[in-house]
């Protein structure tokens, strides 16, 4: 059964700056090609999680990478000879470590042409005063899950009900969808246990609610913060927004792509 | 010393006094007082419970979920918090006005 449509699909390149809106991608076992394949981690982190992102350095949100590559870190190549009918697929080879190079351009209009310049973390640890070092994994450096998944109608009743507009880049999903049922605006809560087909492979098992933390609260464009928006979801929504992904079927996905429900 | 055994706290603009005993946090204090203050992970890693310390000493176990910046405004985890002198503490979980003193 049709159950909706993907609106736009979403990656972050350096896990807590700015993510980008991309076509199409290969979603694998681990994710999104390209999400979260680099992280800044500080040496006085919480050793559970020690990554630096927005919830210390606010600004850190407006930095803004960018890949060198183009198609190539959104198709891998070869894809079609892995397709078949012998399920679950095989993850295609990625490209070495070269390929994944990425700039950065900061609030301030500076760019690092590549963020392992030193002069990247250098100037970074000026600005914060901690010591910090880039991390690299071509699989993937998000926090629970790899795929994550957030409804426009959710997006639009917060707002309603905070009064205020509410931007979706505040939920950083990978993808951002429509639902054709737009009775229940949070409707992707409903699916937690549920297969969904996204597009003409990809398959994955929703498997819980997103937990969210204060990254939502700083707006996607000037960092500022609106605490209200976490404690409101913490009074009237569990706390919970959008539904995390795992994958059982790797596969390409469009942005406009039918989401239907097995 | 002696500590606190209540304290102010405002929320969706309206104060309340909080009885509080000794060991225990702001947070849980004010839901034991049945007030719906905002919280989610009580680890002081999700940032549910930021609040702006208007008044009063706290010891805050965990400050992960605190900013330099959110420091700065005088903000604290209620989750993490206890009482830590006499001084009379408001909790003011209202944090407008502490973002606008903040420019």
């Amino acid at each position: 059964m049709r159950i909706g449509t993907i609106d736009s699909i979403w990656r972050y390149p350096v896990k807590g700056m700015r993510g980008e809106e991309i076509p199409h991608i290969f979603t694998a076992f681990t994710g999104l090609m390209g999400d979260r394949i680099y992280g800044v981690v500080a040496a006085d982190g919480d050793p559970g999680h020690p990554w630096h992102t927005g919830r210390d350095q606010e600004e850190f949100l407006l930095y803004k990478p960018s890949y060198k590559a183009g198609e190539e870190l959104l198709l891998p190549q070869h894809l079609d000879a892995t397709y078949s009918e012998w399920e679950p697929g095989i993850d295609p080879i990625y490209p070495d470590s070269e390929a994944f190079k990425v700039k950065v351009e900061t609030p301030e209009g500076v760019t690092y042409d590549d963020i392992e310049d030193p002069a990247f973390i250098s100037d970074l640890e000026k600005l914060t005063g901690r010591s910090l070092r880039v991390h690299f994994t071509q699989r993937g450096q998000f926090d629970a899950r790899p795929v994550s998944i957030f409804s426009l109608s959710a997006a639009a009743r917060l707002g309603e009900e905070l009064g205020m507009e509410i931007d979706k880049r505040r939920f950083r999903a990978n993808f951002y969808v429509e639902w054709d049922n737009q009775d229940d605006p949070f409707y992707e809560n409903s699916l937690v246990g549920k297969t969904l087909k996204i597009g003409e492979w990809l398959e994955v098992a929703i498997v819980a609610r997103d937990p969210r933390c204060e990254m939502i609260t700083l707006d996607p464009d000037t960092a500022d913060d609106t605490p209200k928006l976490l404690q409101h979801l913490a009074r009237n929504h569990g706390g919970d927004a959008g539904v995390f992904a795992a994958v059982i079927q790797r596969g390409r996905v469009n942005k406009g792509d039918p989401i239907f429900l097995k | 010393m002696t500590l606190i055994e209540s304290f102010r706290l405002t929320l969706d603009g309206e104060d309340h006094t909080v009885p509080i005993t000794p060991g225990e946090t702001l947070l849980e204090a004010a839901l034991a007082a049945g007030i719906s203050a905002p919280f989610s992970c009580q680890e002081g890693r999700c940032g549910t419970c930021k609040s702006w310390l208007r008044s009063g000493d706290v010891s805050m176990a965990n400050v992960r979920a605190l900013s330099p910046r959110n420091q700065e405004r005088g903000y604290v985890l209620a989750c993490q918090s206890r009482p830590s002198s006499s001084e009379p503490i408001w909790l003011d979980f209202d944090l407008s006005e502490a973002q606008s003193n903040a420019g």
